[in-house]
């Protein structure tokens, strides 16, 4: 994707998304009294002016596109596998969506030794070892810290807990 | 009692090892805390609130300073290194910090910061000896309206932040000031995006969405791209920093300092706008405005002394007037009352001494952060060295425990990982994360000054051009906005005879 289409896309996903705030997020999610004296007051306003100013600087995205030369050249470099690349991404999406789901049930520091473990082993590190010891060590020191020192309760969970 | 009675009276409190010990410890405490984060200033200063409850009034609340002034220091020590700012206020250090730690610079990065910092702390405690009393006076004529303006005029800042385009800084603000609409209304309570979860009835918490935006795009970036680093220096090397790079930057070092010391003499404006304000400002006026943003020493100085500024002044109207500042100020005020003190104008005739003492303490902390930050630096900057494939899931996990200890709350954790992904689009589009910050800390108090404002005034909104401050915002506001647009066509204009379209002009 080179500096042109990406600023269509930004342009246009910011035109969209303005109309989606206007037509349907602001008045089915921003709740406002019946009684307020002055449009201004109002705790719809608000939102209402920053959707308008959103899609405007849509729409300044898309008419600045004319100054834009059409160089071909993507704005990122390529990696070697792109499809490779997306699969990690989703497999770091999914790892953080378990993370979150067994943080209550296994507890933050075991959660944390499985992602610290699983992100290392993603990003295909090349100290298999250190990076086990570090899952192992950085959470419970991290425990040992804020549970002990600075005295916030990191959740235990179900299974083991730890002094 | 005459100054001098009074200057010996505070030295005499001061003059001895358990308040020098405090002031040590406590700088060292704020430097560790700031460099951890998610930790931040604030909660190492709350850390710390219970220990100083057996201690001497003057000893406790130098401690609680020197934790203060180390932790807003000790922020910029991870923005440098790992892109990721242990402290609010050290966001704008990451924008030239981390390029130039990328670039193998780290050392000298680090070592401008601290010199910037302590520069600007020593700047800061002058300015509360010398001006505390007037601008104390100044900063309470500010109303509704005076902070409206004044936040409008902040919002400038974003111009300088946007990197090369100017439209995608502004499409980053407006997201960043939609996001801060989620919550409770202030005025009526209503809700706004809140989608029936309790969770989002407080606002989105500030420090998720830093270390979100922040931090897990670098996770991410690596997932996607796991040898992109490889080649890239990122060694400390031996780079410190020199005088003549501290001469350079010395201009933008005081400016920054003022800028910090004049909005930390404004309750509730913090010392991370500060940083930005200082920041942009050092880029308008510096001849290397073309490296801010990719590892220009001095944008790192500018916004190192932005936040330090910050930190003695916002003592001004605690000291002066019995307002707390800020958040750690109004910790700090808690440590005053346990002790039966009472800041406020009473207490410069009745605790004089302790006034002095503090005013001693202050001066001095600023060659203890000197000293102290000198080792804090050889201690962490090591960071850097480690193998970024074992750096970065540590990192992931040290956001979590962060995060997760602002609030106690599992949920912010999961607005890290939204706003994570939120950023990683964006770095992908190009789009800059900072204007989306600022707008994110300056939207909440633009618009409930603005409601506020038109509260007082019955809906008339001439009540927004009521004074000389008012026109004085305005009047600044206007002059910048003008001066943007007129940057925007002169390079415009330059590019076209070259006949080598700008790709990415700023419109």
């Amino acid at each position: 994707m080179n500096n042109r289409q990406t600023q269509t896309r930004l342009g246009l996903g910011a035109v969209i998304f303005s109309l989606l705030l206007a037509g349907l997020a602001i008045p089915r999610w921003v709740s406002s009294p019946s009684n307020v004296p002055n449009i201004v007051l109002s705790p719809l306003f608000w939102p209402y002016v920053l959707a308008g100013l959103t899609g405007l600087t849509g729409l300044g995205l898309l008419a600045s596109r004319a100054f834009q030369d059409d160089d071909p050249t993507p704005i990122n470099p390529p990696i070697d596998d792109p499809r490779r690349g997306a699969l990690r991404l989703a497999g770091m999406a999914l790892l953080m969506v378990v993370a979150m789901g067994l943080m209550s049930w296994l507890g933050m520091v075991w959660t944390c030794m499985g992602l610290l473990l699983a992100t290392a082993l993603l990003v295909r590190t090349r100290h298999p070892r250190a990076a086990m010891i570090c899952a192992v060590a950085a959470p419970l020191l991290l425990y040992a810290f804020f549970a002990h020192v600075a005295g916030v309760a990191i959740p235990q969970g179900q299974l083991v807990r730890l002094p | 009692m005459s100054m001098l009675d009074s200057l010996a009276a505070g030295l005499a409190l001061v003059g001895n090892l358990e308040a020098f010990l405090a002031l040590a410890g406590g700088i060292a405490i704020g430097v560790i805390g700031g460099a951890i984060p998610g930790m931040s200033a604030t909660m190492a200063v709350a850390l710390t609130l219970p220990f100083t409850f057996a201690m001497q009034p003057i000893t406790g609340i130098l401690l609680l300073l020197g934790v203060y002034k180390g932790g807003i220091f000790g922020g910029s020590i991870p923005a440098i290194l790992i892109k990721t700012p242990g402290t609010p206020a050290s966001s704008a250090t990451v924008l030239d910090g981390y390029p130039m730690a990328e670039r193998g610079e780290a050392g000298r990065a680090l070592g401008m910061s601290l010199w910037a910092s302590c520069t600007a702390d020593l700047v800061s405690n002058l300015a509360l000896i010398l001006v505390a009393g007037w601008l104390a006076s100044f900063a309470l004529s500010f109303g509704p309206p005076e902070f409206f303006t004044l936040i409008l005029f902040s919002l400038t800042i974003i111009a300088g932040v946007s990197g090369d385009s100017l439209l995608r800084g502004a499409l980053s603000a407006m997201l960043g000031l939609l996001l801060a609409t989620v919550g409770l209304d202030l005025v009526y309570g209503t809700n706004r995006f809140t989608f029936g979860d309790p969770s989002l009835m407080g606002g989105l918490n500030f420090i998720a969405v830093l270390i979100g935006l922040f931090a897990i795009p670098e996770v991410l970036a690596m997932v996607w791209h796991p040898t992109g680093h490889l080649g890239k220096a990122r060694k400390l090397g031996h780079n410190r920093v020199t005088l003549a790079d501290y001469r350079r930057s010395f201009v933008s070092i005081l400016r920054g300092s003022f800028i910090g010391v004049f909005l930390g003499s404004i309750p509730g404006i913090g010392a991370a706008p500060s940083a930005f304000l200082a920041y942009s400002e050092a880029r308008r006026k510096s001849p290397n405005r073309a490296n801010f943003g990719k590892g220009e020493i001095e944008g790192v100085a500018a916004a190192e002394a932005g936040n330090n500024g910050v930190a003695g002044a916002t003592l001004i109207p605690l000291l002066a007037l019995g307002v707390p500042g800020d958040v750690i100020t109004a910790i700090i005020i808690g440590a005053f009352m346990v002790h039966g003190l009472q800041p406020g104008p009473m207490m410069f005739i009745m605790n004089v001494d302790i006034i002095y003492g503090l005013f001693l303490g202050l001066l001095i902390s600023s060659v203890f952060l000197l000293i102290i930050g000198s080792v804090a630096i050889r201690g962490f900057r090591y960071v850097a060295d480690v193998p970024r494939r074992l750096l970065v899931p540590v990192v992931l996990i040290l956001c979590i425990y962060g995060v997760y200890a602002v609030n106690n709350n599992v949920f912010d954790v999961g607005v890290m990982f939204a706003m994570g992904w939120v950023g990683f689009l964006m770095m992908r589009c190009h789009v800059p994360a900072a204007p989306f910050l600022i707008a994110f800390i300056l939207g909440p108090l633009l618009e409930d000054n603005f409601r506020q404002a038109m509260l007082m005034s019955g809906s008339d909104p001439s009540i927004l051009v009521r004074g000389p401050i008012t026109w004085f915002f305005w009047a600044l506001t206007v002059i910048t906005v003008v001066a943007i647009l007129r940057s925007g066509l002169k390079s415009r204009r330059d590019a076209a005879p070259s006949g080598t379209p700008d790709p990415s002009p700023r419109s």
